[in-house]
This record gives structure tokens, sequence and C-alpha cells, in this order.
């Protein structure tokens, strides 16, 4: 199959499983929306749709909405360093499944360098941030490690450690760390110099840290595809024993795309952390390290792919959210049809006879060129 | 320390293992048959969650305990195919299959909570918990005899169906994958798909059994969770409860009395976080016990699985050497 044909297939493909997770969406809202009789029920179903497709973006009167549009871009920031994150040690063929934890405690540490010690502003913020990502790191050490000195399996191991890790932090706070005097449980304010300074001030929330997520999506393709260690980490994705066989330290370079990973969820949550909030407050886990593998996936392990498919997950999370406002359809529908975009686009044999079709007339093409290069050339002689 | 002790390692602490262990110990039973058969289900917790929901929605409507049971097992059974379909018809990765079963699981479920609550009892609830009422709980069993004798009695009598149910279906599960040729055809399609395939056995269809039969395990477990454990299904409930079986499967070496055991070591880590908790201590730094004692027993297994290899390699090696001589 040549370049364009299989463009055009992926192309196919994806937008094959976004129509059927919105058809299934559609059925499901239409299931749950008000209204006496079956035009009502579809008016509704509509309204819902239009808010959920169109509303982020959109307002009513037909203008671009930039208020939603800047919320979209903010709700991007983790959720772009926790699907790099999960590009790097899925790359690896480790299902590491600690981005959810380790966004927590990479949010929960760099708070902490927040309050409790002081620095020259400047410094400061990024201090708390990459110590946010260094605990992180750490913390995916224990999975990496004993994946490759004791073979126990790293996906357990991560998901107990996400439990450990909030249930540690939940602890932390109740007990020593929280502002006695609120109502509820919360750490003393940031010192201002720890804050990520704001892009626009409109209350979106939308810090530096876009842009440092940006650079990141840059850095990050780079090191998978220009350099040795980004090499090895994929080719042993491919095939461990081939990388074992053709002398490429297997055990070493698992370590790396573990804590390269945790470092970057860590990131994410530190910047989040202190570019959204002045206190940290969060009782539970977050969730990013979940959307983080749902980017990963949609991004096909491409490190550049992973903004655009970040954008998309925040598009329909802002879709959601409006339409649970606006229109009464509870806002965990998103989780519903993030996971059958995920299914169908992670399924290998979806659409399987249409690509045998491209295939098969890509090869009738060729032999068709062939054939007449032949008769061609015989008339020539 | 001795009175700590005895106020912890009471009558209903041994009690409360077995409770505590049921729902692991059902998802545990899923997670080995399936992993025998080759396949490594992660969606366990997701279904645990969806079964957990309908059995509690319908054993309200029906008002009968046994309909939610039976009705959380065909769920789970249902989820096991609808997994199966997209793992091994459409061949996507069995683990991201799970996770989104996971995904389902918990947001996906909260918004069919809503929503089906808002059409049938007219207000969108975020819980069942107010629908489940004592006399819609898992009836509990007295075993005569048993329940005279002393100590032992209280510990092992006055359990749920369910919790009986489980420690049996271990017995079953060990009968059906050494005694039967469904168990014979599921552990060869595990160990080497293509051999099992050239005598004739559908890969497939064994492929399909197994991931339902720990769809209907889970299934079980969850019914278990929102109908006795708990009254009604409630967000995060579930708690990782999956995630755990699939530790007690590799601490258990995949044999349904081991697992049975790591299942255990778990309830008994969760039974004492509780009863610490009960005492005083923040329950925020004893909920992490179990996590962590499954993080241990991954590791401790691990070690005497290598322990284990390398005696058994320098025993052949010497026995080799001896032949020589």
């Amino acid at each position: 199959m040549n370049r364009k044909r299989s463009i055009v297939f992926s192309l196919v493909r994806g937008l094959a499983a976004i129509l059927i997770a919105l058809a299934v969406a559609t059925l499901l809202i239409f299931i749950s929306s008000e209204g006496e009789s079956l035009a009502e029920k579809l008016a509704a179903t509509g309204d819902a749709l239009r808010q959920l497709l169109i509303g982020p973006l959109f307002r009513s009167s037909g203008g671009l909405n930039t208020k939603n549009l800047s919320d979209i871009l903010a709700a991007m920031i983790p959720t772009i360093f926790t699907g790099l994150g999960v590009c790097v040690m899925f790359s690896a063929n480790e299902f590491n499944m600690g981005a959810e934890g380790g966004a927590l405690l990479g949010a929960f540490v760099a708070a902490m360098c927040a309050i409790y010690v002081p620095m020259a502003a400047g410094i400061h913020v990024v201090f708390c941030i990459l110590m946010g990502a260094v605990a992180c790191g750490l913390m995916m050490l224990i999975p990496a490690l004993l994946k490759t000195r004791l073979g126990v399996s790293e996906m357990v191991c991560s998901l107990m450690l996400n439990y450990v890790v909030m249930y540690v932090i939940s602890y932390l706070m109740n007990a020593h760390l929280s502002d006695k005097s609120k109502g509820q449980i919360q750490s003393y304010p940031f010192e201002s110099t720890a804050q990520v300074p704001q892009l626009v001030d409109n209350g979106s929330k939308l810090s530096w840290g876009f842009v440092v997520a940006i650079v990141f999506v840059v850095l990050i393709a780079l090191f998978m595809y220009r350099t040795r260690w980004g090499y090895a980490i994929r080719m042993i994705g491919i095939n461990k024993d081939f990388a074992m066989y053709s002398g490429m330290k297997v055990a070493g370079v698992i370590v790396l795309a573990h804590v390269l990973g945790g470092v970057l969820a860590g990131m994410g949550g530190g910047l989040e952390m202190l570019g959204r909030y002045e206190t940290y407050a969060w009782r539970s886990l977050p969730g990013y390290g979940w959307t983080g593998i749902t980017i990963a996936i949609l991004a096909g392990n491409n490190p550049i792919f992973v903004p655009f498919a970040s954008f998309f997950i925040a598009y329909l999370d802002k879709g959601c959210n409006l339409m649970a406002t606006y229109c009464g359809v509870p806002n965990q529908l998103i989780d519903i049809i993030q996971a059958c975009i995920f299914l169908f686009f992670a399924a290998e044999q979806f659409l399987s006879r249409y690509r045998q079709r491209l295939v098969v007339k890509s090869t009738q093409e060729e032999l068709r060129l062939k054939a007449a290069s032949v008769e061609g050339g015989e008339s020539n002689a | 320390m001795l009175d700590f002790l005895s106020m912890v390692f009471t009558i209903d602490f041994f009690y409360s293992i077995f409770r505590i262990t049921a729902p692991i110990l059902f998802a545990t039973l899923g997670a080995v048959v399936v992993e025998k058969a080759g396949i490594s289900n992660i969606g366990l917790e997701g279904i645990m969650m969806s079964s957990a929901l309908f059995g509690s929605l319908t054993a309200y409507w029906s008002g009968a305990w046994y309909v939610g049971v039976l009705v959380a097992l065909a769920v789970g059974i249902v989820l096991g195919f609808v997994m199966g379909f997209f793992a091994f018809n459409l061949k996507t990765d069995i683990i991201l299959t799970g996770i989104a079963m996971n995904m389902v699981g918990s947001g996906g479920m909260l918004f069919l909570v809503r929503v089906i609550t808002n059409l049938t009892e007219g207000r969108a609830m975020a819980s069942t918990t107010s629908l489940i009422t004592a006399n819609l709980q898992i009836p509990a069993v007295h075993i005569p005899l048993l329940e005279d004798i002393p100590i032992l009695g209280p510990i092992l009598s006055g359990h749920s169906v369910l919790t009986y149910l489980a420690f049996i279906l271990v017995f079953l599960t060990w009968v059906m994958l050494y005694k039967t040729s469904l168990g014979l055809n599921i552990r060869s399609v595990g160990e080497n798909p293509n051999a099992a395939s050239s005598v004739g056995i559908s890969v497939i269809r064994i492929k399909y059994i197994a991931i339902a039969f720990s769809g209907a395990m889970a299934g079980l477990g969850g019914a278990f969770m929102s109908m006795y454990y708990a009254m009604g299904w409630s967000q995060d409930m579930v708690a990782g409860r999956g995630f755990i079986a699939l530790a007690a499967q590799a601490m258990g070496a995949g044999e349904p009395l081991g697992s049975m055991l790591a299942a255990m070591v778990f309830g008994f880590a969760q039974a004492f976080g509780i009863k610490v908790s009960a005492i005083g201590v923040d329950s925020n730094l004893v909920s992490p016990i179990p996590y962590v004692v499954t993080i241990l027993g991954l590791v401790v297994f691990a070690l005497v699985a290598r322990r284990r290899a390398k005696h058994q390699h320098s025993a052949a090696a010497l026995e080799k050497l001896a032949s020589k001589a």
C-alpha cells in the first residue's frame, strides 16, 4: 500500500471510531434526555449534541468563544505531560499505569516545596516543579527495578502504588500538613514566588505551563526519534529479544523508560497544581494518568500527535461539561465516549476488510503499471 | 502490646477476614482461569463495578436478592464477551480493552446510575445506597452444629451465601482446570495456542469461555460488593479489588488454592487495617496496608520462584554430572 493510501486509511479509521463513539453517545443522550413526546426528546437530544460538539468553540450567536478555547487549552496542560509519559513507557512495551499516582505525587511534592521551601522569585517555581518530577521519577523506580530484577508485573505493581501514594498523601494532609483554620482539608497557601505565571488573565488558568508542555512535546519527540536512547526504547518495545541479542542494555533502558515517564507525569501534576490552584486540596487520584493512556493510544505512542489527542479529549470534556450544565446530561458521558474511541482506535482488525481492499487496489495498480512498462519495453525493442 | 493484640485479634476480626476476602476471591478465581488461557484481564475492576450497579438496581426493582445476583452474574458474562469480541475478533490489545472496561466501570456507571434513576425514581442519584435495604441483602447462612463450636463457630458460621460459594468455587475451579477436558483445553491454549489449535481445539472458543468465566466471577464479586459488603452501589466502591485479584493470582502462582491463600493474606491485611483504625489510628495510614502487602507479596513470590528455579537448575546439573560419572 502506498503512503497516500495508508494515510487515507488511518484517517477513515479514526473518523469511523469517532463516529461510532458519537453514535453511542447520541443514543445515551437520547435515553437520558427530558421530554414527553418523541419530538421533544429528539429536540433535546439535538440541543445536547450541539452543546457537546459545537458548544466548546462557538457562542450561540456564532462568534468564537475565546474563554472556552482558553479553558480547553488550560485543561490540556497536565494531560499532555501524562500522555507523553505514557507514550514513552508504552513505547518500551511497559504497561506502567502509575501516571495516575505519579501526577498526584508530583502535584503534592511541588505544592509542599511551594509552601515550605522559600526561594527567590524565578527559581522557586522551577525548583518546585523539578522536585515534583524527581519524586515521581523515583517512585517509578519501584515498578521498574522490580520488573527488571525480579520479573514482577509492572502493571500490577504500579496500580497498587497509585493507591499507596494516594493514601499516604491523604494521611500526611490530614494529620500534619493541613491548614487547621480552614473548614476543609487543604494546605497553607503557596508562596507567590512559586506560582506559574498566567498566559491570559481571564480566569481560565491558562498558564505558561502550556508553553512548557509544547516545548516538552518537541523535546520528547526528538528524544524518541533522534537519540540513541529513544531508539533503544522503541526497539525494545518492538522486539525485546532482538534488542537484547543486538547488545542493548535492555534492563537499563527499561528503567530509563519508566523513570522518564514518571518524571513527565510528575511534572504535569506539578505544573497543574502551581498553575491552577493556590492551595493543595486534592482528595483523590486526579484521573490525568488514565486520560494520558487514552491520549497515548490516540496518538499511536507518537509524541508529536500527543497535543492533538489531548486537545480532542479536552474539547470533548468541555463539551460534556457544557452539556451537563445546560442540558442536564451527566458529564460522565465523557468516560463512555472515551472508552468507545479507545477500543476502536486500538483495534487492529477494525475495518480490516477496507484495508484489504485498499491493498488489493494498490497491488493491482502496481501490476498494471509493471505490465504497461514491460509492454512498453517490448515495443521499444 | 498484649493489650493491643487482644484488642485486634478478636473473633469478629477473624470473621471479617472471610467477609473481606470473598469479593477478592471471586475476582481472583476469574483471574486464575483467564491467565491459564494466556490472557491478562485487567478489566475485572470495571466488570465488578458494572455488575455491582446492575445487581443492586435489579434487586431493588424485583425485590429479590437472588435476582440481583443472577443479573450481576449475567452482566459479568456479557461484559466478558464484549471484551472478548474486541480483544479476539478486532485484535485490540487485551490490556487496553481492560482499561476501556475500567473507564466504563467507573465514569460510565456513574453516568448510567444518574440516567437510570432519573428515569425510574424521578431524581438523578449518584449511588444506590438508599435503595438496598436489609431485606435485599444477600442472606447469611447459619450452619447447624458448626455454629455451636466455640470460637471456630462464630468465625466460620453466619457468612453470606456468596461467601461460602466463593470458597466452594475455589475447589470447583480446581476440578474444572485439572479434571475436565475443558480445563485441559484452557491450559493448553494458554501454554501453546498453536499446538492446541493443531490438535483441533478451537482456540478462540476456549478464550471466549475463559474470559466469560472471569466476567462471571467478577460479576459475583460485584454483586457481593453492592449487596452484602456495602449496601448499594457507590462510586469507587470496588477500590482496586479487581487489580488486587491480579496480584493474588500472581502471588498464588496461578493455582486456585495458592491464589485463595494470597487473597486471604490481602483480606487479613485489610481486616487488620479496619481494626486498627477502629482503635483510633488514622484510617489513611492503615488503608494503604493491603496495597503495600500486595507489592511485598509479589516481591516475595518472585524471590521464592527465582530461588526454586535456581535449585532445580543446580539439581539438574548435579544429576547430569552424576549420570556422566
